[in-house]
Order: C-alpha cells, then structure tokens, then sequence
C-alpha cells in the first residue's frame, strides 16, 4: 500500500521504486498512529474479563449437557471461582428428587421483621454486597390490611416488632404458573419437577423480561459484576443455585437449591429467631408444609387473583 | 497543471487515503473521548458495609436448662438445695395488689406469663415437693428437660403445632431419611417466667444506590 498520491508527490522517487522515504515515514507513522488509536479506543473491552471463556461460550444449552459435559463445566466453573476467590468450592449439579414437591410456607403472626433471613440468604447464595442484591423483601404493613401499596420495606426502628405493625416477607413464590418462564426468549429459566422456577446463568442473555413479568419483584439483575468479600464466599454451591453469577444476567430465589437438594432446610428457615418459616414437601402427608396446609388458617398466595397459584403460602395462628 | 484525467489507479489511491484519514481521525477521537472522559466517569459505588455476623447466627434467642445440660456448663444456678431446705417448700409472700413478691434470691425473674398478672405463683408450674421438678395443675411430675409436656398441659393447640412442626424452630434436615434434625423446645424461645418473644433490632435494611422516594408512613395512615 502507497499513499498518499504518488502522481502528485513532489518526493515520488525514481520509476519503479513504489515509495520514498519521507513517504514511507509518513505512511508508517500514520498506521502506527491508526492501530494505537484503534487500540485505545476498544480499551474499554478489557473490564470485560468475565466474557473471555470460550468453553463458556461455547457451552451447550442446560438441559443438553450429557453427564460428562456438566462435569466439565462443573470443574471449569469451580477453577473460575478458585482463580477469582482463592478458594476451592464444591460445586455440584443437584437434580430433583423423585416424589418431592418443594412448598413453603410463612406464619405471618410469628414474623417480627428482624431481616436475619435477608442476610442469611445473601451470605448462602453469594449475592453482591455491593451493590446490594437480596432476594427477600420484607414489607411492613399497618395491622388489619394488606394493601401492598401501604407496605415499607426500609423501616428502622430501634427494635422490632412496632406496636400496630405486621411483617410480610416476600421472595420468589416458586409458582406453578410462573409468568417469568414464559416470557424468557431463550429458555434460560424454567420450572423442575420439584417445583423450583431456576435460571442457567450461563444461558441468560439479560434481557430482563423475566424481571418485568413477575408480579412480586422476586427476580434481581447484575448491573453490575457482583462483589462478594473472600471470606463470605460460600463454598457450598450448585450449578443453578448459588454459584457465582456475572455481570449481565438475572438471578432469584431457588430455595436454597444446593441444601434443598441435599435433603437440608433453607438458610432463612434455619436463621428465623421465631420459628415463622416453614419448609417442606408437600407431597410427604407427614411433613410440617402439608399439616399446615390442612389444619391452618392459610389465607394467602400473594396476589392470587392473577392464577400464578405459588407454592409459597402465608398463613396465621389461631 | 495537468489537463488528462488522473490514471484510475491513483484516483483509488487518494479514496483509499481519504478513507484511512477519516479512520484514523475517528479513532483518534474515540481514544481521546475516553482518555479525557468528558462525559464524566460513574462515580465509584460507596461500600456498602458487610452485616454484623450476629445476623447470621442461627442461635435460639436463649438457651434452656436442657441445652445447658447438653453442654455440660455451670448448672449451679438450677441447685435448689443449696439454698433452699428440703420437705420444706418455700413460703411464697404476696402484696397488698396480690403481685408476688420476688425474693431477692431470684431478683433476675420477670413476671410476666399471662395476662392480669393472675399467674403469679410459682407452684403453678414448680413442684413445691420438689423444686428440682416441675409438675402440671393436675399433679402430674414433669422434669425439666421434658417442659413442653408442662407448657403443653395447658397451652393444648399450640403444642399440637409445636409436635407437628408447625410452631417452633426445626433444623436439620426436612429429609429425616437424608439426616438429622433438631427440634427446639418452649424454653429454647420462651422465657417461661415471661413468655412473650423479646423484641430485637432489626438487621440492616436495603441500601439504595439514590436516597429513596417517599413513602407514606405508617403514622400518616392511622386513622
């Protein structure tokens, strides 16, 4: 390549050589000047270290992933979170278990609003500090309604419970008629036969679709890369459970599916000062969901009248 | 200077170059753009401080006698007979208001189980006999580490719950063919002498990246 013109170029030099020096000089600064310019100007693609796995980007859909495929995927995962966190973690693929209906179910009358369930859940799942991503909500509401628009979730009294108050908190409802999986363009989350609505982290294009679809502000998005401190990272995790997510993609309440799964009770069951949560399956006619289904005032599925029917019931007392 | 229309080969040429330049300003401008910033860089996110571990405990809100018993710590405080002499029960002393008078032995005890404050002698639920047990209203011996049965002999449908999972705190695991569980007792919870759930602070609520709308306030939508 010779520019600029020749014809015109006062320095052209001798028929049959393409190129003087003072051209050459010129043409090469010129290009050195280009690619350093092309160069500065993608720099801002070097904060998207996250994006650089091709294995990553290359993985296969969730549900077509043979054994020995997830295994890899299980350990390029782990090595991911080793290489950012400097710990090795278990990760695992927990499947659903045979004859188990996961429900939930929450004693409005025994909750105080003290939010321990908020940070156990986001030390159990690995959720960003900051920003701060939580997957429960907790409303308070004046006694004798339950107009949601009247609900507070920032209250911050010296203690709790407040005289003339009660505590909803919200999470995903798991429902069996989940509004978010139908509107995902890609199928990046679905329903299992357990009754968990899960997202493949790695399938989700962050449209947020799913965000806008649901009707009790359950799904969350990463706006940013999550931060999450060394020394609160949850080793324990499941492939769509608690792993570490990325930037970009959306994530929710799974109950706890890396302890779920297990056989174990949720972090925010196990964390609740006032015994107010309940877990179980509700397909066991002897576990504490399905005796509380049948002997208690169990008034709510949160906004029922839209047919999402959820899995997570609230219920009273006496 | 020259009248003949420039050779097709140096017409692509100087293209080329108007091209090239126009790249290279392009370019240029973009790394400039992001070198000087002149949009303004976001503002790095304040820190958000880590909650207190506190929250996270899984702790009951106090522990009983059993689990004292469990952990093998200092039971001194339950040696009745240290103090108090045996065939002899203690002589409980009421004032004018019929309030029980608190010795000052237990000056650490509230009463506060049931309304009116008619539930006010200790040998509702103490063995007077014995006062390293317990015993319901209609006689029957209860130990310590078997209380639910006392509390059960008189709050009937929520120890029916509490046996069936539905009240109290259960952990482990909701799998018994998996692993164990653990079901805590009345006392684990409850104070017995005063058994209404104490009131704690609350954890942090959730921190906003832009200071929040207003809300009503609950004092603004009582009527």
């Amino acid at each position: 390549m010779s520019f600029p013109e020749p014809h015109v170029n006062p320095d052209a030099a001798a028929p049959g050589v393409d190129m003087s020096r003072r051209s050459f000089l010129r043409t090469s600064a010129v290009l050195a000047s280009g690619l350093a310019a092309i160069a500065a100007s993608l720099s801002p693609l070097r904060e998207l270290d996250d994006y650089t796995s091709l294995d990553r980007f290359m993985q296969k859909y969730y549900k077509e992933l043979t054994p020995e495929e997830m295994e890899k995927v299980l350990q390029r995962i782990a090595a991911d979170v080793e290489r950012q966190y400097g710990i090795r973690p278990h990760v695992r693929d927990l499947k659903p278990m045979n004859g188990v209906e996961f429900v939930y179910a929450l004693n409005l009358t025994r909750c105080i609003g003290c939010r321990k369930c908020v940070h156990a859940c986001v030390q159990e799942n690995n959720q960003s500090r900051t920003p701060e991503l939580q997957y429960i909500r907790v409303l308070r509401m004046p006694n004798g309604s339950l107009d949601i628009e009247k609900a507070e979730h920032n209250y911050a009294p010296e203690s709790v419970p407040e005289k003339g108050h009660f505590y909803m908190p919200v999470q995903c409802q798991q429902c069996r008629n989940p509004p978010c999986v139908k509107v995902c363009p890609v199928h990046a989350t679905w329903q299992e036969t357990d009754g968990i609505t899960v997202i493949d982290y790695d399938w989700c294009i962050g449209c947020r679709y799913c965000e806008a679809a649901c009707p009790y502000w359950a799904r969350r998005f990463n706006f940013t890369k999550p931060s999450i401190p060394k020394e609160r990272l949850n080793p324990n995790m499941a492939y769509l459970g608690n792993r570490p997510r990325r930037q970009g993609v959306m994530e929710k309440c799974h109950f706890c599916i890396q302890r779920t799964r297990a056989g174990r009770y949720p972090a925010c069951l196990e964390v609740c000062p006032a015994g107010a949560r309940k877990f179980g399956n509700v397909l066991d006619p002897n576990s504490e969901v399905s005796y509380i289904l049948r002997t208690k005032r169990v008034f709510i599925q949160l906004k029922e009248e839209l047919g999402t029917a959820p899995r997570f019931f609230y219920y009273f007392d006496v | 200077m020259d009248e003949r229309p420039p050779p097709a080969r140096p017409q692509n040429h100087s293209s080329i170059a108007w091209v090239l330049r126009t790249l290279v300003v392009v370019f240029g401008g973009l790394a400039g753009a992001f070198l000087l910033n002149p949009w303004g860089r976001t503002a790095p996110l304040q820190p958000i401080p880590l909650v207190d571990p506190s929250f996270l405990d899984t702790a009951t809100v106090r522990r009983s006698y059993a689990n004292l018993v469990q952990a093998k710590e200092d039971l001194s405080d339950f040696d009745c007979y240290a103090c108090h002499e045996k065939n002899k029960p203690p002589v409980l002393r009421f004032d004018a208001k019929q309030n029980l008078i608190i010795p000052s032995e237990h000056s650490d005890i509230v009463m506060g189980h049931g309304e009116h404050g008619r539930n006010n002698n200790c040998f509702n639920c103490h063995n007077e006999a014995n006062l390293e047990q317990l015993q319901t209203r209609d006689g029957r011996v209860v130990k310590f580490q078997d209380s639910p049965q006392l509390c059960g002999s008189c709050h009937g449908p929520t120890f029916e719950d509490w046996e069936a999972g539905a009240h109290g705190r259960i952990s482990g695991y909701w799998d018994r063919a998996l692993g164990p569980y653990q079901r805590q007792q009345c006392v684990n919870c409850h104070n017995p002498h005063s058994p209404r759930f104490p009131s704690r602070k609350p954890a942090p609520g959730p921190h906003l990246l832009r200071p929040p709308i207003s809300v009503p306030t609950a004092a603004a939508d009582a009527h």
